[in-house]
């Protein structure tokens, strides 16, 4: 919302020499946030009212022409223009050089400058009205109209802002900040709001006042929806330009004046934030009765939408049927027409849902709806009925009332309050004496009473909408009144009971930083919700899938059960700039199924998980190197964020899994996860073009943190331990887990065996098909001596022997 | 003989102790005790001497021999270890190698360094499922049925749960706010705790709005508090982010799940509160709202409002983030492009 200034001048004694910039900060920190200052006269800098003297054709060109223009102080300056409308004696607007305009009044804004048009010299610019930002206040006829500013007498150099009425301030408010204060929705309820922070004098309305007779009458059958409705019938009207400064001020807070009768509605709503609507008295059959719509009904609004009307709609109507959806839009028919010559004006208070509810309905928010919508309190119609018929009076000298009819079914009752002093004092955490917290609420329009430990306050009935309901709410009238920067920070104090301990959440921290900082990985972000590619090529299947009722793209309405279709997409995007990479990402991922209501039991929300997912990427690995580096991520994960051990086993295969390389990843007996090579055609279909992917998944829902951690210490050995290594040929099919298990088992290879580890495996040159050569690290020692080195070999021997027993491996030879 | 080899001695060591490197050493070697040494030389002498003097010279050839061999010996090992493992031409200006590049997302990086700051406090961290109902959105919240927030917090609905009464709707929740209502339900009083998390709003994206995005919601509630604490919550949050401590303000604000409620500006980290483009020239850039949980709010949960009260921020970490390395498009955050991500460590 936009202020002037000028305007809330009107209703209260803002000192001349108000620093706007402490203005703006003081509503800032206290009511509404001001965003922004505008000083509008800056807007026509260098801008001068110039008086053409004459007009001469331009030698180069047959549109434009040359006119001698005063400026002021006798200067008399060229300048070319292709206004159609240019004649002697003519009043202009000049830009002259460092003015700033817009060319057609489109584009971006343009510094004037002196300048050669078809090699004539020009001082500046003479302006159409929308290349000064004037288009609405001064709407042109015709393309290339020139703004005729004859009716101005001012003389020649005059600057533009002085003759306009341009030395004005625009605060502009943030309406986000004012939703919960109907008060303040107009310059009225603003100033009013400066008057409490400054403790300055609010200017009093004078009442509207009338002694007519007639049968004139308003009826209201829904008074839960209109609390109030006043009727004022008029005759002597004309529908013409209202003056200038009541177009100008319509203007400067962006809105268009249109015609008297309309601009004194919209002026009127502006000042007191009530709207007030004028229909065509003549197009008003018998009496105006308020009432919800009936079935069938129709109406053709101002803006020539007709609409079916619902009985949920309140509706102004006259004996014919509908002429207004009330609080929201007139109709077109009865509304003010250019033949107007007697109204109705209408300033009237109406139930914010119900208005809410019908401008949703056939959108159609209206500057009327969005202010009924926040509950206005009825009283106001007083101050809005007074302006309109001040205005009314001023402009129609002859203007007669033949009708006037206030309909006030519903008061608003005020709120009233009790506060405990103690309780004000303990939440503010400083004490205010009684008089201190009197003048807080006083100069806002509270009525306070002060019954020892407790005060009684009622609040105004501009408070009393809903906004001010509970003790809480005087509280906050009181703390920013007093100004928050006047209470300063005090620390809180709670016992502490013991160190915060949350296994759960530490041990997803520490899965991730495992991942980041041990492994390499980079934790990525993405949407919950999945593309269909991806869905399709990852899960194969939507089942149990939720999905989103308006998702942000057709293909995106899949919300996610895994991570990997997504992890997925990230590897395809990246392949671009990366040829080896390994990515995580940690999310929520969500099932249609086991709905539950863990604290409501209306509730019902349905199953959500916590999955940390991964993929390995590379180009220049070999699948074997990959998903070593995979398995080994996952093996070392328990060791080193300590939590239960899990197991892979070799269950079932993953969708998206390579038919060969897959693991399932339990923890006991339960499935935790999955890890595996994507499968090519995964692969091909995510649109990954030479990159191979390892990808795993890990139910951290499932993960068990250990309650400490869960090192063991064992002695050092006392006697030197050695490595061994042997290599043995195998048949390609043997698995490790058989060879280690020969080796270490149960029953040990040998008694001087210590452990046995992998070095790796080979295939190819020099091995017979259908064998692989596997390199075994023994490590062999004793608790009681030092080993010879026959005594070495001699252990080495046995395991090798075993390997040749349980296995048919043979020591490799070449 | 007996000069000759004292001579010889002198002689030797003087060029012992010249010798610059392993081969001068060695060529001294040669020179006195090799095959044609003057040592061994002399040793050849010998056998010409007077029977009477042999044993002692031959002993003293011997000693000198011996002696020799020990100070080249002595020399080589001194050599040895003044000398570097590799040639003096060695470029220590070349860069290192890089160490396995992962990281967490500057998001997460955010988070975990405020949750620090915060458990130093004595809170807990909580966490909430993403899918709630609109209950727990809006109802709980105090938001009333025809609240305009209901519509322009766009929200994400979930197809088949997406009409009904509120406890039968369900959606992506548009804040934290009503999973701590959750979190007061099923604990004791009083509380302290955070609750970092995304939320998702149905909205158009540019480079400053996300569907997407992260807060950071903190909570106290206790018997006598008061809003003044809300700063040294507010504080802790951002002198972690920024490293100093930043100058904040609050100010009149309207949320329906606060009362009092608060706007929290802090000063512009870009032009240090005097006005540039960033802070739209007042110094000032809006962070987080705040405020003393509503008394519908503590019911809600369960609580006697009289008697408890508490504080209340909720920030959102994808601007801080932004304004603390100068981001400037918040969807880069959700973009999975490792280009963006690892500049962050």
């Amino acid at each position: 919302m936009k202020l002037s200034l000028s305007w809330m001048k009107d209703f209260v004694n803002i000192p001349e020499d108000m620093d706007l910039k402490k203005l703006a900060y003081d509503l800032t920190m206290s009511t509404v946030e001001v965003e922004d200052v505008e000083f509008l006269a800056r807007r026509f800098d260098h801008m001068v009212v110039g008086v053409i003297e004459k007009i001469e054709p331009h030698p180069n060109a047959d549109k434009l022409r040359v006119c001698k223009v005063d400026i002021g102080n006798g200067e008399i300056k060229d300048i070319v223009c292709g206004g159609i409308n240019l004649e002697e004696g003519m009043r202009v607007a000049v830009s002259c050089p460092g003015a700033v305009v817009r060319w057609h009044g489109e584009g971006e804004p343009v510094v004037i400058k002196n300048s050669k048009l078809r090699g004539v010299e020009s001082f500046g610019m003479i302006c159409a009205s929308d290349e000064i930002g004037l288009g609405d206040l001064f709407p042109a006829s015709q393309e290339a109209e020139i703004l005729d500013l004859s009716d101005f007498d001012v003389p020649a150099g005059t600057p533009l802002a002085d003759a306009l009425d341009m030395n004005d301030v625009l605060l502009e408010i943030d309406n986000k900040s004012m939703t919960n204060r109907p008060d303040l929705w107009g310059h009225y309820g603003i100033a009013r709001e400066i008057a409490a922070l400054y403790n300055l004098e609010l200017k009093a309305i004078k009442p509207f006042e009338t002694d007519v007779q007639s049968d004139f009458k308003v009826e209201i059958l829904n008074p839960d929806r209109c609390r109030r409705y006043i009727g004022v019938e008029m005759s002597g009207v004309e529908v013409k330009p209202s003056p200038y400064q009541m177009q100008s001020r319509i203007w400067k807070v962006g809105m268009r004046p249109i015609n008297a009768l309309v601009d004194i509605t919209n002026y009127v709503m502006l000042a007191t934030g009530n709207p007030t609507h004028a229909f065509d008295a003549d197009n008003i059959t018998d009496h105006i009765v308020v009432r919800h719509a009936a079935e069938g009904e129709k109406l053709v609004l101002l803006n020539e939408k007709e609409i079916d009307l619902n009985p949920d709609d309140l509706v102004i109507t006259d004996s014919e049927g509908p002429v207004a959806l009330a609080g929201v839009m007139g109709g077109a028919k009865d509304s003010i027409l250019p033949k107007t010559t007697r109204v109705i004006l209408e300033v009237a208070n109406f139930e914010a849902a119900g208005i809410r509810r019908a401008a949703l309905r056939y959108d159609t928010r209206t500057e009327a709806s969005s202010r009924y919508e926040k509950s206005i309190d009825p009283d106001r119609c007083d101050q809005a009925l007074a302006l309109s018929m001040q205005y009314f009076q001023e402009l129609y000298p002859e203007l007669q009332v033949t009708g006037y009819c206030d309909q006030y079914v519903k008061k608003l009752e005020n709120s009233e309050i009790d506060v405990d002093l103690t309780w004000l004092e303990k939440r503010l955490g400083k004490h205010l004496t009684d008089e201190e917290i009197r003048g807080c609420l006083e100069r806002l329009g509270f009525q306070v009473e002060m019954n020892g430990a407790s005060m009684h306050v009622t609040a105004p009935s501009w408070r009393s909408t809903g906004d001010i309901s509970i003790k809480d709410d005087v509280m906050e009238e009181v703390a920013r009144m007093y100004g928050y920067d006047n209470f300063q920070a005090t620390a809180f104090t709670t016992a502490f009971t013991g160190a915060i301990n949350q296994k759960d959440k530490s041990l997803i921290r520490n899965i991730k930083e495992y991942l980041a900082v041990r492994c390499g990985l980079q934790e990525i972000y993405t949407y919950p919700w999945m593309n269909d590619v991806y869905v399709n090529a990852v899960l194969q299947s939507t089942e149990g899938v939720l999905k989103l009722s308006t998702p942000p793209a057709p293909d995106l309405s899949c919300i996610r059960s895994s991570l990997l279709p997504n992890l997925c997409e990230a590897v395809a995007k990246n392949e671009r700039y990366f040829n080896d990479f390994s990515i995580f990402e940690e999310a929520q991922v969500f099932f249609d199924k086991n709905y539950s209501s863990p604290y409501d039991s209306t509730e019902s929300l349905p199953e959500q998980r916590r999955h940390i997912g991964a993929a390995f990427a590379s180009s220049v690995k070999d699948v074997s190197g990959l998903f070593r580096e995979t398995k080994g991520v996952l093996e070392y994960m328990p060791r080193y964020t300590h939590m239960e051990a899990f197991t892979f086993r070799k269950e079932e295969k993953p969708l998206w899994a390579d038919h060969v390389v897959w693991l399932n990843i339990y923890l006991g007996e339960e499935k935790v996860g999955d890890m595996g090579l994507m499968a090519k055609k995964v692969s091909m279909e995510c649109g990954i073009k030479n990159l191979s992917v390892m990808l795993f998944e890990l139910d951290a829902t499932k993960l068990k943190p250990l309650k400490s951690r869960t090192n063991k210490f064992a002695h050092l050995a006392e006697y030197p331990e050695t490595d061994y290594d042997i290599s043995m040929l195998f048949d390609s099919g043997a698995v490790w887990n058989d060879i280690y298990d020969a080796i270490v088992g149960q029953k040990k290879a040998s008694a001087l065996l210590k452990d046995a580890s992998f070095v790796d495996e080979y295939r190819g040159k020099q091995i017979p098909k259908g064998k692989k050569s596997v390199t075994i690290r023994l490590t062999i020692g004793s608790d009681e001596k030092t080993l010879t080195s026959q005594e070495i070999e001699s252990a080495a021997n046995q395991v090798m022997k075993k390997l040749g027993k349980k296995m048919g491996a043979e020591l490799r030879t070449q | 003989m007996k000069d000759k080899i004292n001579g010889i001695l002198s002689e030797v060591k003087t060029k012992i102790s010249e010798a610059a490197n392993e081969n001068e050493l060695q060529n001294v070697k040669s020179a006195y005790i090799g095959k044609q040494g003057s040592l061994s030389l002399l040793m050849k002498e010998l056998p010409s001497l007077d029977a009477a003097l042999r044993p002692e010279m031959g002993k003293l050839l011997n000693q000198a021999k011996n002696q020799v061999t020990e100070l080249i010996d002595a020399k080589r090992m001194e050599l040895k270890l003044k000398a570097s493992e590799v040639s003096p031409d060695f470029d220590c200006s070349v860069p290192g190698t890089l160490p396995p590049g992962g990281g967490l997302h500057p998001i997460t990086q955010m988070c975990y360094d405020l949750n620090d700051a915060f458990r130093s406090m004595g809170f807990e961290i909580f966490e909430e499922d993403e899918i709630t109902s609109e209950m727990y959105a809006f109802d709980k919240l105090n938001f009333p049925q025809n609240h305009p927030a209901r519509e322009s917090m766009d929200t994400y609905w979930i197809e088949g749960h997406d009409s009904g009464s509120t406890n039968e709707k369900l959606c992506l929740r548009p804040h934290l706010t009503g999973g701590s209502v959750r979190y007061m339900q099923t604990h004791k009083p009083p509380y302290r705790f955070v609750y970092p998390g995304r939320v998702y709003r149905n909205e158009t994206t540019d480079s400053h709005h996300e569907r997407a995005f992260f807060q950071y919601e903190a909570l106290i509630v206790d018997k006598d508090i008061t809003f003044t604490s809300g700063k040294v919550m507010i504080k802790s949050i951002l002198s972690k982010v920024f490293g100093t401590d930043v100058p904040v303000r609050m100010r009149s604000g309207f949320f329906p799940f606060v009362e009092p409620g608060f706007e929290i500006d802090m000063e512009c980290q870009v032009c240090g509160g005097k006005g540039c483009s960033v802070c739209k020239h007042v110094g000032w850039i809006e962070v987080m709202p705040g405020g003393s949980p509503h008394p519908n709010v503590l019911r809600a949960a369960g609580l006697d409002p009289d008697e408890y009260t508490g504080f209340y921020v909720n920030i959102g970490l994808d601007r801080l983030v932004m304004m603390r390395y100068g981001v400037d498009d918040v969807r880069l955050f959700h973009s999975a492009d490792l280009r963006f991500l690892k500049q962050f460590r």
